[in-house]
């Protein structure tokens, strides 16, 4: 699980298992409230019928027999109990005459009954007979139905238990069924997609419909994206055409025009810096162009490079320069590094724009070194001069087009570094740069280690 | 030598054709693809300079319908697509040389001459620059049997003046010819004075070195009688 925002993200299967387990427990604990409850009702509805019916049974007993029909002890009270103290009468004499005479009353009341604490329905009234007042009760007892709702009870808990570990197990076996089609669309039709041309817009097997759809749609974007990459490319390529080709014949013209005899020196002058001119232009076209085809997946990665080589090839093109600003250079590699699958040409104009800037900005003297670290992931080359440096609040923006931070130098058209950048992004190359102004700066790549 | 421009601009092709005339060769232009398809079956050409970017007609299926029909012209692929795969299509089917626009007239000539030198043997691959032999097979400037140490780049340079001989070459022209394919920041700078420099030093120390002209603020040129 990744973290994302402040809370983590749980898997939609996990989700799905636990709403349902909540969902089936919050019913099934529901039930299981309400059902004692409405046992209870019934049954004191029944066990209160039964009471009301003896008392009845009881007085009449009482009206045709009288009072003697039942034996009163000394004390003119009588108690009867079945031998489980289930049920039980009792008429007791009265001393004063109570508020509501005549009125039956019911109680759950517990009774002390030979040693043992009973708890008992009891419906009592009051009587009078023979000018004495007396009160009869007629219980039944409660344990057998409190017996009852507990099992219930208990039985509710272990079918809530059972029902929610079964409910969530299913539930996230299921869920892992009804996502498959959902983790094979990620995967094949985002995760494993490098460019638009490679997309396969195959559909994803599913009987979800929210999954069709979800496939359906990301193969629109898709077409969508490869469309515009389609008309990007076609309009690098006209674009192209319609720029490179005026400059073609200007180039030429001009080319033409200087070898022409008897042209007096002043124009030639001006014929040569218009060449130098209109070369300018060409290059900030071809960069952009460049730039353009890069990013627009126009190059094959397919070629291997040994970047020791390749660095020592590039300070053999730029000896000269090298030896003319008297710059020291020192190369260290603890190993030789083979990257690839790359473009050669672009990691070679890549190393090359890196070099070039530092031999740009390091001043007569100077030094430069590249090294080159083996490490687990990655072979991190790190290139070093002791130049001019760049102040840090220039340091975000010299990856951008046409950012020029030394305007004293008329000739760099700022497009050596945002072309840097582009390679090393096409290919998936970490890029990082430090500076101390008046120290140096040091660029440092990291190319992965295959497999990591 | 015949040379055939298929070019639909023009402006494009006039200044080739003025070049190359005042070069030695004869030109015919054609404009669109229709016409040079007719042009190279009925006529006999030594070079034929193809724009690809053909309004009518596509320049790849020309040039392999060109070659598969035997003609033996060299086909030179010009383009300005900027397309990288125009130019591995344009060698696969035959083309001796490829140019992307916008390329030097001198570069253009340079890479025609290369062509005859291959096409014609190993028969005439020494030039002699005054008191100097240049071997281009084994890119070797000897003087008296003496190899002269030159790096890569005052070769090219010394052998591009030595094709464009009594001709001023811009500082423009050599460097876009020895850094041409590079792309890169620092280019339009005086390195080029730097490598002159450094190739008289080497050849003086043989023989005068004179004939290495500077024409102040335009370039350079190689006079030879």
């Amino acid at each position: 699980m990744r973290l994302s925002g402040t809370f983590f993200p749980l898997k939609l299967q996990v989700k799905l298992a636990l709403y349902n387990a909540i969902s089936k427990a919050l019913i099934i604990g529901a039930f299981g409230a309400i059902i004692p409850v409405i046992i209870q009702g019934i049954v004191y509805d029944h066990i209160d019928k039964r009471l009301s019916a003896r008392l009845e049974k009881m007085m009449r007993m009482v009206q045709i027999g009288g009072l003697n029909e039942i034996s009163l002890d000394q004390d003119c009270s009588f108690d009867s109990y079945n031998v489980f103290k289930e049920e039980y009468v009792s008429i007791s004499p009265l001393s004063g005459l109570p508020g509501d005479f005549g009125k039956r009353t019911i109680e759950n009341t517990e009774r002390l009954i030979e040693n043992d604490i009973v708890k008992h329905r009891v419906l009592s009234q009051a009587f009078l007979y023979d000018n004495q007042l007396y009160e009869i009760e007629i219980g039944e007892g409660l344990s057998t139905i409190d017996q009852l709702n507990d099992t219930i009870r208990q039985f509710t808990i272990r079918i809530l238990l059972a029902v929610i570990l079964l409910s969530i197990f299913i539930d996230l076996g299921f869920a892992r069924i009804l996502l498959l089609p959902f983790n094979r669309i990620v995967n094949k039709k985002l995760k494993d997609v490098q460019h638009p041309s490679t997309f396969d817009a195959t559909p994803v097997k599913t009987s979800t419909y929210e999954f069709a759809h979800l496939d359906r749609s990301i193969n629109e974007m898709m077409h969508k994206i490869k469309e515009t990459f389609q008309i990007e490319r076609e309009f690098i390529t006209n674009v192209s055409h319609e720029l490179l080709t005026p400059i073609s014949i200007l180039q030429n013209r001009i080319e033409n025009i200087i070898n022409e005899p008897g042209i007096s020196n002043e124009i030639l002058n001006r014929l040569v810096d218009s060449q130098k001119t209109l070369s300018r232009l060409t290059r900030i076209v071809k960069a952009l162009l460049y730039i353009s085809k890069i990013e627009n997946d126009q190059y094959l990665k397919s070629e291997e490079v040994s970047l020791q080589n390749l660095c020592t090839e590039v300070l053999e093109e730029m000896a000269e320069r090298i030896e003319e600003k008297s710059i020291r250079i020192s190369s260290e590699f603890d190993s030789d590094f083979i990257y690839g699958p790359c473009n050669r040409s672009l990691i070679h104009t890549l190393v090359l724009n890196i070099v070039s800037n530092a031999i740009k900005y390091t001043k007569m003297n100077g030094e430069i070194k590249i090294t080159g670290r083996s490490a687990d992931t990655n072979f991190h080359l790190t290139i070093s001069d002791t130049g001019v440096g760049i102040p840090s609040e220039h340091l975000p923006f010299i990856f951008d087009r046409f950012k020029r931070f030394h305007p004293e130098d008329g000739m760099s058209y700022g497009l050596g570094l945002p072309i840097v950048k582009s390679i090393a992004t096409f290919h998936k190359l970490e890029l990082k740069v430090d500076s101390q102004p008046d120290k140096g700066t040091n660029f440092h790549l990291f190319f992965p280690i295959q497999g990591n | 030598m015949n040379v055939l421009i298929v070019e639909d601009e023009r402006q494009l092709s006039h200044e080739i054709e003025i070049f190359l005339t005042k070069q030695g060769y004869h030109c015919d232009v054609a404009f669109t693809g229709k016409s040079a398809s007719e042009k190279v079956f009925v006529n006999s050409y030594d070079f034929v300079l193809m724009d690809i970017g053909l309004p009518d007609y596509n320049g790849f299926q020309l040039l392999k319908e060109a070659k598969e029909a035997g003609r033996d012209a060299a086909f030179i692929v010009l383009t300005a697509r900027g397309s990288i795969d125009d130019k591995i299509t344009g060698l696969d089917l035959g083309a001796d040389d490829y140019l992307a626009k916008p390329f030097s007239l001198l570069e253009l000539h340079a890479r025609m001459q290369a062509i005859l030198r291959r096409k014609h043997g190993l028969k005439n691959n020494t030039i002699q620059i005054h008191d100097f032999v240049m071997d281009i097979q084994n890119r070797t400037v000897s003087f008296d049997k003496n190899v002269i140490n030159l790096t890569k780049k005052e070769f090219d340079i010394l052998h591009y003046m030595a094709l464009h001989k009594n001709r001023v070459i811009t500082r423009v022209q050599l460097t876009e010819h020895i850094w041409g394919d590079v792309l890169e920041e620092d280019y339009e700078s005086n390195y080029i004075d730097v490598h002159i420099k450094n190739l008289r030093k080497k050849l003086a120390a043989f023989a005068n070195s004179d004939f290495i002209e500077t024409v102040r603020g335009i370039g350079y040129r190689l006079n030879m009688p």
